[in-house]
């Protein structure tokens, strides 16, 4: 009998959380999928008062800084419907992204969790993003790889560098034609490099999307006073002091 | 009521056959025996013991950071990734470590920070705060 | 009425039974997911990510097979109102947790549908507790 009892009693744990609240959401998740141009995703979050009373929408919380939320300024009245809009910037993300915005009412108890989910599409995968060689390193050339990802159809990759003295060379692979090989070499190690490098497809065609990598050559001392663009690493030990 | 406690207990007990021999199976993983993200997290006591070789990297929004933050962080979210990198590595000091760090506790942009710099930018030492800014003010005023 | 308490207990079984093996062939995800509650230490989660999955899997066959019968409903039950407060508590903490019930399968699982489950679940355990072969 007591189990009995015990059970009935913790069957209410499952109803008092779901009797909350008399906003009834048309949805409680947004998949997103925005294009590769899109600079936002919009979510819709619909909801409907079923209840007898009015309702108030006291806070709408976004999980983070990127997603904002624009609540209603009066209470929803019974049988009124609305709409919750939550605006994701993307950004320089990549990949799927997934945000909560926690809505309260003036109702006791009825928080509602809705989530956006935007996969945000991977036009290039450029690994490593970063090259690094330490004084100490010898500076050969080092590669990046670019793939392309889904079925964008990007041919070429223009690619520069804001040091000149950081050369790179762009090739596509022979083999896989969704994959590129950038080489990257450093010309001087005299003074210490930080370049970025431009990396830009050639989609889509009118609205040229860019990606970055980055290079940083710290500086060689045995080279440090060398000015001669020909030297080479170990051609001047005389110079130094 | 007593026969339902016992077959209870004996449930409870026969669980445990099994799982001790997983458990002697795995015995010496070092996976085991520290949790596999605290490789990765660091508690504000430690970040701190670490002085002048971290780099502490602040991953909220801008205004939040222009709002204040770690003494000597930059900032590096992924609002502007591409824009705010460069100014990060050129910092960065190969030995040292960096901490990230987002709001408090439940935001993981610090999580998604950390780990583009681990596996896009080839970083290593690369740690969270799980507390955030939020645990760094509390202990400032204190 | 011992054909509802077959395909009830089959069912529920079925599930435990699924949950449990999910988790049991990768404890340390497992441990992992329970850190994420920040519930527990991580040396007591581990070992709770070590048990756990086992005890599933007994109650799951413990039901299937109506042996121990009583016993298996009451914990079951009981596991579930466990879990289904971590989860609350987790949410009300504002962690966004997978809940790792179902290993990486319920890594899409919103809190709702969560809570649907283990309601059901409750439902049925309670069902099954009544129709239970009282002499065993």
């Amino acid at each position: 009998m007591k189990i009995s009892l015990a059970f009935a009693g913790s069957l209410l744990l499952f109803v008092l959380p779901l009797r909350a609240s008399s906003l009834t959401w048309e949805n409680l998740e947004a998949d997103l999928h925005p294009a590769i141009t899109d600079k936002e995703a919009v979510a819709h979050f619909k909801y409907k008062n079923t209840g007898d009373q009015p309702v108030r929408i006291t806070a709408v919380k976004p999980s983070c800084g990127c997603t904002t939320a624009a609540p209603p300024n009066e209470p929803v009245a019974p049988g009124a419907s609305g709409e919750i809009t939550a605006t994701f910037h993307i950004g320089d993300r990549i990949g799927m992204q997934t945000k909560t915005i926690h809505v309260t009412t003036d109702e006791p108890g009825s928080n509602t969790t809705l989530t956006l989910k935007a996969d945000v599409p991977k036009l290039l995968e450029i690994n490593p993003t970063f090259l690094y060689w330490s004084k100490v390193q010898p500076v050969t050339p080092r590669v990046i790889l670019a793939k392309v990802g889904g079925d964008f159809a990007v041919t070429k990759l223009e690619v520069s560098s804001s040091d000149s003295d950081v050369k790179v060379e762009t090739s596509a692979d022979p083999k896989d034609k969704t994959q590129f090989t950038i080489t990257v070499t450093p010309k001087k190690t005299n003074r210490p490099l930080n370049a970025m490098l431009k990396i830009q497809p050639d989609f889509p065609k009118d609205t040229p999307k860019m990606f970055y990598a980055n290079v940083r050559v710290d500086a060689h001392p045995e080279n440090a006073p060398a000015s001669s663009p020909a030297a080479s690493p170990a051609a001047t030990p005389a110079a130094t002091p | 009521m007593r026969g339902v406690l016992r077959q209870a207990v004996l449930l409870i007990g026969l669980a445990f056959l099994p799982a001790i021999g997983q458990a002697l199976y795995f015995r010496g993983n070092p996976a085991v025996l520290a949790k596999p993200a605290d490789a990765h997290e660091v508690t504000l006591a430690e970040a701190k013991g670490w002085g002048q070789s971290v780099l502490w990297l602040d991953a909220r929004p801008h205004e939040e950071f222009d709002s204040g933050h770690v003494p000597g962080a930059l900032s590096l979210n992924e609002d502007d990734w591409n824009g705010l990198l460069p100014a990060v590595l050129a910092t960065w000091k190969p030995a040292g470590k960096v901490v990230v760090y987002c709001s408090r506790k439940s935001c993981n942009a610090s999580h998604g920070v950390a780990e583009r710099l681990r596996n896009e930018a080839g970083l290593k030492n690369v740690y969270v705060l799980p507390g955030g800014w939020e645990e760094w003010e509390e202990n400032a005023h204190r | 009425m011992r054909i509802v308490r077959l395909i009830l207990a089959l069912l529920v079984g079925a599930v435990f039974l699924y949950a449990g093996a999910l988790k049991v062939m990768d404890p340390l995800r497992f441990a992992s997911d329970i850190s994420n509650y920040a519930l527990l230490s991580w040396s007591l989660g581990v070992r709770l990510a070590f048990y756990l999955p086992w005890l599933e899997i007994i109650l799951g066959l413990a039901l299937i097979f109506q042996r121990l019968f009583a016993g298996a409903i009451v914990l079951t039950g009981g596991l579930i109102l466990l879990f289904v407060g971590a989860t609350i508590w987790a949410r009300a903490q504002g962690i966004d947790v997978s809940c790792g019930c179902f290993g990486t399968v319920s890594s899409n699982l919103t809190l709702t549908w969560h809570l649907v489950l283990n309601g059901g679940l409750f439902l049925a355990l309670g069902a099954l507790w009544f129709l239970r072969p009282v002499a065993a």
